[in-house]
C-alpha cells in the first residue's frame, strides 16, 4: 500500500490575525502509530478539528485515502473511518457507559427509524449485535462492569477510556486520540500505553496521539513530529526527537530529554 | 430492545381502549368526554417531549401544527363524510387523521428545517410566531370558514380513538428513542459536536424529530375537531402551545413516563377546580408553580439511563 492513509499538504488556518496551524505537511500510513507534540497552544487540538472537519483549512488539503475532504462535515468523515476523542470530555452525559457506545454504533447501520418502530427479528438480532459488540470493545478498557452506569459517573481516567471505546465503536481506520492520559495517575498511563498499542494491533489502525506525556507519547508511537507556534518543526523517530535541538529549545529543554 | 415485547404492550393497550369504547354508552358522558381529552393531551405533550426533551430543541409550534392537523382533518369528514356508508366512516375517520398529520408534518419540515441553525430561544420565538402565523392563515382562509372556523363536524372521537392513538404515540417516540438509531436523539441533546464526531447527522436527527413531532401533533388536532364538534382560529393560539410545554417540562424532560403522567394530570385538574369558578386559572397556575418548586426535576425524576422510561 503506497498511499499514505492520511496526507496534510501545507495545511494554514488563521483565526483573525492568528494563524494557529501554519504550511503544515504530514502523512500517516496504513497501521502507523505517529504522535504529535508540542507546547500549549502549539496548534495540536486545532489540527485534528482541521482533519475531522470542525474547521476547514485556510489553505493546504486534507486528503483521506486519496480522497480530498474539501467541504465534507463532521459526520461525513466519521463515516470515512477517522474517529477521534476530546482533549475536554465530551460523553454523552445523559447516557449509560453502554449507550454512549451504541450511539457510536449507528452510522454503519442501515437499520433506521423503520427498524426501530416495526421490531421485527431482523431489527432485534441487529440490536442484539450492536450491544453484544458494545461490550466487547468496553471489556478491552476494563469499562464491562460499568455499562449500565451514567458515563458522567466514571472516575476521569475511566471517562477517558470510554472517549476511546466511544471512538473504537465507529469502525475507524484512523484514531485521533487527544491527550488521553490527561488526569490519569502513572499506573493508569501505562495501561493506557498498552491498550493503544493493543487495539492498533488488533483492529489494525492507524493511531495520531496527542499526548503531553512524553513517557506515554515515547513509548507509544514510532514516529513523531513536534509542533511549535503552528508550524512543524521536526519530524522524526522518538530518539531522533529526543536529541533534536529545535523540539529542546521548544521545550525548553526539561521534558523531552528526561523522558 | 429493552422494551422487551414493547409490540405485545401495545396491542393490549389498543385492546383495552376499543373494549372501554364498546362499552361507552352506559358511562357518563361528562367523564368520558374528560378521558378523551386526557388522551388527546398525552399525544400532544408525548409527542413535544420528542423535540423539546430527547433531542432538546425549544419549540413552541405544537399550537399551529395542531391546528393544520384539525382543519385538514375536519375539512375532509366534512366534504366527504356525507358520500360514504356508514360502514366506511371508522376507514375515513383514520385517513382524515393521517392526511391531517401528514399535513402538520410536513408543516413541521416548513419550520424544521431553516430553524435548524437556531437554538434555545431563538428557536422557540421563530416557532411561535409560525403558530401564530398559521392562525391567522386559518382566520383569513374562507375555505377553512374564516374567523368563525368550521362546525358541524361528525363526533367521530371516542375514548377508543383517544387513547388508541396515544397508545400508538407512547409507543412510536419510547421505540425510537429507545433503539441504536434513536440514541442519537439524546446524543444530539447532550452534545452535537461528539455526536457528529460520532457520524451522526445532527441536522437529520432535528429534523426527523420535528417531522414525527408535528405529525403526532396533528393527528391530536384531528381528534380534537371531532371531540368538539366546532372549531376556530383562536382555540389554537400560543397559549395551546404553552400548555403543551408546561406538561412537558413538569413531567421532565425527556421522560415519557413523566410526561404522560402531566399531562394526565393537567388535564384532570382544571376540571377538579371547576368549583372555584373565578379563581380556578390562579389556582391551576399556582399548583403548577408548587409542582415544579417540589420537583424541579420532573415528576419522576429522570434516570441516570437518559430517556427514563
Ligand atoms: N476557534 C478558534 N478561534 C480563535 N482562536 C483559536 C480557535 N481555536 C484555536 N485557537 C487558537 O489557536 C491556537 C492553538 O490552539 P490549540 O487548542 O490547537 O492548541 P493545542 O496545541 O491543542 O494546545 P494544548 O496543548 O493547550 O491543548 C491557540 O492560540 C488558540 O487560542
Ligand atoms: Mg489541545
Amino acid at each position: 500500500m503506497s498511499e499514505k492513509l492520511l496526507q496534510l499538504d501545507a495545511v494554514t488556518i488563521r483565526f483573525g490575525g492568528l494563524t494557529a496551524v501554519s504550511e503544515v505537511d504530514l502523512s500517516i500510513g496504513h497501521g502507523e502509530l505517529v504522535g504529535l507534540i508540542g507546547p500549549n497552544g502549539a496548534g495540536k487540538t486545532t489540527m485534528f478539528n482541521l482533519i475531522t472537519g470542525v474547521y476547514q483549512p485556510t489553505s493546504g488539503q486534507v486528503l483521506f485515502g486519496g480522497r480530498g475532504l474539501l467541504g465534507l462535515r463532521p459526520h461525513h468523515r466519521t463515516r470515512m473511518g477517522m474517529a477521534r476523542t476530546f482533549q475536554n470530555i465530551r460523553l454523552f452525559g445523559s447516557m449509560s457507559v453502554l449507550d454512549n457506545v451504541r450511539a457510536a454504533m449507528q452510522l454503519h447501520r442501515r437499520d433506521g427509524w423503520r427498524q426501530a418502530l416495526w421490531r421485527g427479528n431482523q431489527a432485534r438480532e441487529s440490536e442484539r449485535g450492536v450491544e453484544s459488540k458494545a461490550r466487547e470493545l468496553l471489556a478491552i478498557f476494563g469499562l464491562e462492569e460499568r455499562c449500565q452506569e451514567n458515563a458522567l459517573g466514571l472516575p476521569y481516567g475511566e471517562q477517558r477510556r470510554l472517549e476511546i471505546v466511544r471512538a473504537l465503536a465507529t469502525s475507524p481506520r484512523l484514531l485521533l486520540l487527544d491527550e488521553p492520559a490527561a488526569g490519569m495517575n502513572p499506573t493508569e498511563k501505562v495501561e493506557l500505553a498498552r491498550l493503544i498499542r493493543l487495539v492498533q494491533e488488533r483492529f489494525k489502525i492507524s493511531v495520531l496521539l496527542v499526548e503531553h506525556d512524553m513517557k506515554v507519547v515515547m513509548s507509544v508511537c514510532e514516529r513523531i513530529a513536534v509542533l511549535d507556534y503552528g508550524r512543524k518543526i521536526a519530524e522524526g523517530s522518538p530518539v531522533e526527537i529526543r536529541r533534536n535541538p529545535n523540539v529542546i529549545a521548544a521545550y525548553l529543554g526539561q521534558e523531552v530529554a528526561d523522558a | 430492545m429493552r422494551l422487551g415485547g414493547a409490540r405485545r404492550w401495545l396491542v393490549l393497550a389498543l385492546l383495552v381502549a376499543a373494549a372501554v369504547s364498546a362499552g361507552s354508552g352506559v358511562m357518563n358522558r361528562y367523564y368520558l368526554g374528560v378521558a378523551s381529552e386526557v388522551g388527546i393531551n398525552v399525544i400532544l405533550a408525548v409527542s413535544l417531549n420528542l423535540i423539546n426533551g430527547y433531542t432538546g430543541q425549544f419549540s413552541l409550534g405544537h399550537g399551529g401544527f395542531m391546528a393544520v392537523g384539525a382543519y385538514v382533518a375536519a375539512k375532509m369528514t366534512l366534504v366527504f363524510g356525507e358520500q360514504v356508508g356508514a360502514a366506511f366512516q371508522p376507514l375515513l375517520f383514520a385517513g382524515a387523521l393521517v392526511a391531517g398529520g401528514g399535513a402538520a408534518a410536513l408543516a413541521g419540515l416548513a419550520v424544521g428545517v431553516p430553524s435548524l441553525r437556531l437554538r434555545g430561544d431563538y428557536l422557540a420565538v421563530v416557532t411561535l410566531c409560525f403558530g401564530e402565523i398559521i392562525r391567522v392563515v386559518f382566520q383569513n382562509s374562507a375555505f377553512f370558514g374564516a374567523a368563525t372556523g368550521l362546525s358541524g363536524i361528525a363526533p367521530w372521537t371516542t375514548f377508543g380513538w383517544s387513547w388508541g392513538v396515544a397508545a400508538l404515540t407512547v409507543y412510536v417516540v419510547l421505540a425510537l428513542v429507545h433503539s441504536t438509531y434513536g440514541r442519537g436523539f439524546l446524543a444530539v441533546n447532550d452534545d452535537e459536536i461528539a455526536a457528529s464526531a460520532m457520524g451522526l447527522n445532527p441536522l437529520k436527527y432535528k429534523v426527523t424529530a420535528f417531522l414525527v413531532g408535528a405529525f403526532f401533533a396533528g393527528v391530536a388536532g384531528g381528534l380534537f375537531a371531532h371531540m368538539k364538534r366546532a372549531i376556530n382560529p383562536e382555540g389554537f393560539n400560543f397559549m395551546r402551545s404553552i400548555d403543551v410545554v408546561v406538561m412537558v417540562i413538569l413531567g421532565g424532560m425527556g421522560n415519557t413516563a413523566g410526561v404522560v403522567a402531566a399531562a394526565v394530570l393537567l388535564t384532570v385538574l382544571p376540571e377538579l377546580l371547576r368549583g372555584f369558578s373565578d379563581c380556578r386559572m390562579i389556582a391551576y397556575s399556582l399548583l403548577i408553580i408548587v409542582l415544579m418548586l417540589l420537583r424541579p426535576q420532573g415528576l419522576f425524576r429522570r434516570s441516570g439511563k437518559g430517556g427514563g422510561l
